[in-house]
């Protein structure tokens, strides 16, 4: 069985910090990292790898160079190869025009199941694995949090979706998308001491637009439909305690603390 | 060679049944001490686990054991209230028995009039502490183990407690003792106030983290208790430098408060989250009879005066007061740890603690952030990193590491990926500048690929005694005394 | 006159009305012809709010398909050619508006929480970096409007009720389904204190009587949780304990009765929204974090916040 997994390397959103003074967000210094759904995908992936020898693990990634030691780690957990398409002509490709190029590369792939993330942490629009089905003519299933390894082969897959008030079991003909969740509990195996040095070099497939031949209208943020115009923050209030005691005031301000939160 | 039936067939030929314990839960629990507890909890031990636990209940039940693994080349792991933090209590050996003072729990004699009491080396701290209570005495020995740890420990570790900048450390309280040796010789060094008859020779028992001799009784000095007087003083400082420097102030002239510590900021946030503002903590306890408790803090309150431009203000003393009621470990502490490391991928956190003279201290210090927070490679996954001084003497202090960090990688990886890197810098750094790596942890297995730097040319009065009192080599192999391929098997892993 | 479309979901209806909210604040109150399009239900809620109701009902299709649903509205738009199209963003819908949208070549915003209309430059903004940061996106291209819109944010009150037009379709080609629903089930409650919004903790001050913290999480649609105190006590299972050692929790509501609040303990609460601490000494180190104190014994604020509740519960 041949699966591709589809990834995005994203800041660590959880280590913003607010700043009240000056009520922003501040994210330099802020590492990025796998994006947990992504790496969900890549987790049931490996976790198959296992269970059914003869499998082939492959990562797809649309990103800066300067993203190659997350990279590296990913070879060193057990993917076989990690294709990483990269040019300086794709930064500010919004959804639209990344799902574009995406696309173009897998369709020179061959694949039995394609597994992605459901949603990015930071740009959070879930688009890309929609997209990349509709553009591959091909079904796609987000919030996937179980995979039955069991029943799964090279024609179907079936799988257990959280759909908002219930969970559902589906199957899917191959080939086809299934977007995971982190809430799934597949997780990346941790990298062996003895190999967090290996030198995975060969394993990393690197595609630029001369592969792809992308006219630059087409791409970045020329080619994209949608634009950012304008960041700002929420403006949060610092807590100001308020100490009562247990009288009838006090416990008045209480009542009426829950109930403004909305809490009565 | 024994086979591990035949020694456990002749440990029943010597004890009674209910003094050997061979359950698999409980050997595997002695296989390490608190220093692999991550590992432990995840049941991904390297290293082998003992023959068997047995629980003497006598000097010469002790003696006859450690003859017969004298004879037979059974390494022995003395243990008491096995809270061990370095190694002390690994065993790197498959043909080992641990040696519990389990039976050995009786307080023999309590002396007030000779400021003394007797006791067998399986009692706990704790129950002292609380019978001299009912008399109005103190053991002035307070480490942060003090509910579970037991004398015998407490002295092979020469451990100091939080009250040791008025009361001393264990090598001050220590009257006489009784120790047994690998050939079977059981030596008695009588209660004296003082003397000079050749070398003091208790100190080949004191520190000796059972590789020498296995201590069974002890009397040590008790002390007429104040509680009534107790009197605590909190600031918020600047910086660590400003906290040495007042801390020096008040032992050069001359004062000892029971409990002087500084804190840097991260190190503070364990325990002051709620009054220190981010900033480091500076805190001293005055005890004693009150004209004395009236002079220190008198003292006190002049030296943060001298130093007040570094000094940002004074806190309300009973938040340190409430702080210290709830500062001791308890069996429970431990098991919850335990048990929170069996679920989530942390722990509470490591410490490396050393020592140094005045000057050398906050250099240390900083040389010691700056390289974690620049040279460690997990530098960013680290949750904590501070360092507190908490034991002050005329001519120096002690600075106690602490860091934690998120756990990121395999179980049985931790100690070599976050740990060690951050305790050999801590280590080097101390080394160099002419500290002492281990203050009062003991070197245990983990420091011990340093021993030999940490002594110099001195090494070889250590190594002698080790020749002389074990010559076979029995005695809690692997601690101290480096054994470079036991280090490289189960420290470095390959 | 412009023409707008809202995809109604099934299993959502008054969520789909109320993005009408989101035309009127774009187009004005009379600026646009709205179609409603229910597949494979009546939605007949629906009559009275938009101008027409276009409706789609066929054994044959699945709609938690995308990809029919997708053929479907692509067909519809070549009739209609909607100059915006509203999706509301159920897991359904997050799915089906990105594929729709690179279906007709335009672009899409996901997750909208906010208009903002200015010199005819519409703005919408959605919620980036999980939450943290907000963004004002604008289209670029031609094509139609494409948003997908939060649930329970906009909320539509017609002035007048509208003259609904039913418009019964028969989708010219339908695909057969790569899907097949094999079961499916309400989701199960969940008993785990990571999982609540409103967190009642007891620590060392209700080791007394910690049963009494049940009424209240009862009458606050919460849980019962506790530091590790009552668990050493073997009070309560460390499947409730609130810690470093024990679990993380996240709610929005956490009110901390009796608890000193030890490092361990608060390192668990690190990501609370509110907290309200009760405890006789208004100093515990908690109550720094706390939104709220009330110095008092913990029993005698439940008893009294609980007739308090009840009391303002009977005037109503």
């Amino acid at each position: 069985m041949k699966i591709l997994c589809m990834v995005k390397i994203v800041p660590d959103v959880d280590k913003f910090k607010y700043d009240f003074d000056t009520n922003t967000v501040v994210r330099e210094n802020v590492r990025m990292i796998l994006n947990p759904d992504d790496a969900s995908s890549v987790g049931v992936a490996l976790k198959i790898k296992h269970l059914y020898p003869g499998t082939t693990v492959e990562v797809v990634s649309m990103a800066p160079e300067s993203v190659r030691p997350l990279i590296y780690d990913l070879v060193r957990v057990g993917v076989d190869r990690v294709n990483l398409i990269t040019d300086k002509l794709f930064s500010g490709s919004d959804s639209y025009a990344t799902s574009k190029v995406l696309a173009k590369y897998v369709q020179t792939l061959s694949y039995d199941i394609i597994l992605t993330g459901t949603h990015a942490i930071d740009g959070d629009t879930s688009h890309v694995p929609a997209q990349l089905g509709e553009l591959l003519d091909m079904s796609q299933m987000s919030n996937v949090i179980h995979i039955d390894e069991e029943l799964l082969d090279t024609t179907k897959a079936v799988f257990t979706v959280d759909f908002d008030s219930e969970v559902a079991t589906y199957e899917m003909q191959l080939p086809g998308i299934l977007s995971l969740r982190k809430e799934s509990g597949y997780k990346l195996p941790y990298i062996k001491y003895e190999d967090m040095n290996k030198d995975v070099t060969d394993s990393i497939h690197v595609i630029t637009n001369n592969d792809l031949g992308f006219e630059p209208f087409e791409i970045g943020l020329k080619g994209s439909k949608t634009k950012v115009n304008k960041t700002f923050v929420k403006e949060y209030e610092k807590r100001d305690k308020v100490v009562v005691t247990n009288d009838d005031q006090g416990i008045n301000t209480v009542y009426a603390f829950l109930q403004e939160k909305g809490f009565i | 060679m024994l086979s591990k039936d035949q020694i456990i067939q002749k440990l029943m030929e010597m004890l009674g049944q209910e003094q050997i314990n061979t359950n698999p839960d409980d050997l595997y629990d002695a296989s390490a001490d608190r220093y692999k507890k991550y590992a432990k909890a995840r049941k991904v031990l390297d290293v082998p686990t003992p023959v068997a636990i047995v629980y003497p209940k006598s000097a010469e039940e002790v003696s006859e054991l450690l003859k017969f693994c004298n004879e037979n080349l059974i390494n022995v792991i003395p243990r008491g209230g096995k809270t061990a933090t370095e190694g002390g209590l690994e065993n790197w050996k498959d043909l080992t028995i641990v040696i519990d003072a389990l039976y050995m729990d009786k307080i023999l004699k309590i002396d007030p009039y000779n400021s003394q009491a007797t006791v067998q080396a399986g009692v706990a701290l704790q129950d002292l502490e609380d019978e001299l209570r009912k008399i109005g005495y103190t053991t002035g020995h307070s480490p942060q183990s003090k509910p579970v740890a037991k004398y015998g420990g407490l002295l092979a570790t020469r451990s100091i407690g939080q009250f040791s900048t008025l009361y001393g450390g264990i090598e001050d309280m220590v009257v006489g003792l009784e120790c047994v040796f690998p050939d079977g010789h059981i030596s008695r060094i009588k209660n004296v106030s003082r003397r000079a008859g050749g070398p003091d020779i208790r100190h080949i028992a004191i520190g000796n983290e059972g590789t020498l001799c296995y201590i069974t009784e002890v009397t040590i000095k008790i002390f007429k208790f104040y509680p009534e007087n107790n009197k605590f003083y909190g600031y918020l400082i600047n910086d660590v430098e400003t906290g040495i420097k007042v801390l020096r102030e008040v032992m050069v002239n001359g004062f000892r408060p029971s409990v002087a510590r500084t804190y840097s900021e991260e190190d503070a946030a364990q325990h002051f989250y709620h009054f220190h503002d981010n900033k480091c903590v500076l805190l001293f306890m005055a005890e004693g009879p009150k004209g004395i408790v009236e002079a220190t803090g008198k003292a006190i309150e002049e030296a943060t005066e001298k130093f007040k431009d570094g000094i940002i203000k004074q806190v309300d003393s009973q938040l340190i007061s409430d702080w210290f009621d709830n500062l001791n470990w308890s069996q429970q502490d431990i098991d919850d740890e335990y048990e929170g490391m069996i679920e989530n991928d942390a722990h509470a956190g490591y410490t490396t603690e050393i020592s140094a003279d005045w000057e050398t201290i906050p250099k240390i210090y900083n040389n010691v952030i700056e390289r974690v927070r620049n040279e460690f490679p997990r530098a960013h996954e680290l949750t904590m990193l501070g360092g507190h001084s908490s034991h002050s003497y005329l001519n120096g202090t002690n600075m106690y590491f602490v860091y934690n960090y998120e756990i990121n990688c395999a179980p049985e990886d931790e100690l070599l990926i976050y740990h060690h890197p951050i305790q050999k810098i801590i280590v080097e750094e101390t080394l160099r500048m002419g500290g002492s790596m281990c203050h009062h942890h003991g070197i245990g297995k983990y420091r011990n690929e340093w021993a030999e730097q940490e002594h110099g040319s001195a090494f070889y009065m250590l190594e002698k005694l080790k020749e002389s009192f074990d010559p076979k080599g029995i005695m809690n192999y692997g601690t101290i005394f480096p054994q470079k391929e036991a280090i490289q098997k189960y420290i470095y892993r390959g | 006159m412009k023409k707008s479309m809202i995809y109604l979901d099934k299993e959502n209806n008054k969520n789909s009305i109320d993005l009408l909210e989101v035309i009127r604040q774009i187009y004005g109150e009379e600026g646009s012809e709205t179609y409603g399009v229910a597949i494979n239900h009546q939605c007949l809620e629906a009559i009275g709010y938009v101008d027409n109701l276009i409706q789609i009902t066929d054994d044959k299709i699945f709609d938690k398909d995308g990809m029919v649903i997708t053929d479907i509205l692509e067909e519809l738009q070549q009739k209609y050619n909607f100059d915006c199209i509203l999706i509301p963003a159920t897991n359904f819908g997050r799915m089906l508006a990105p594929r729709l949208a690179m279906r007709l070549h335009v672009g899409l915003v996901a997750d909208v929480t906010a208009i903002h209309l200015k010199d005819e430059l519409l703005e919408m903004v959605r919620p980036a970096f999980s939450g943290k940061i907000m963004a004002g996106i604008v289209k670029q291209g031609k094509g139609p409007t494409m948003m997908s819109v939060r649930e329970n944010v906009f909320s539509y009150d017609p002035i007048l009720p509208k003259e609904t037009q039913k418009i019964t379709y028969v989708p010219k080609h339908l695909r057969k389904s790569q899907l097949k629903l094999i079961d499916k089930r309400e989701k199960v409650q969940s008993y785990d204190i990571r999982d609540s919004e409103v967190l009642i903790s007891g620590g060392g001050g209700t080791i007394k009587n910690f049963e009494k913290l049940e009424a209240l999480a009862s009458q606050l649609n919460g849980q019962v949780s506790a530091s590790r105190k009552i668990i050493d006590k073997g009070i309560a299972t460390r499947s409730i304990q609130v810690g470093q050692s024990g679990r993380t929790v996240n709610p929005k509501l956490y009110i901390a009765l009796g608890i000193n609040g030890a490092i361990q303990h608060v390192e668990g609460l690190k990501n609370v929204e509110h907290i309200i601490s009760v405890n006789t000494n208004k100093n515990a180190p908690i109550c720094s974090l706390s939104d709220l104190v009330v110095e008092g014994d913990a029993f005698e604020f439940i008893d009294k916040l609980l007739a308090k509740i009840k009391n303002n519960d009977f005037r109503r």
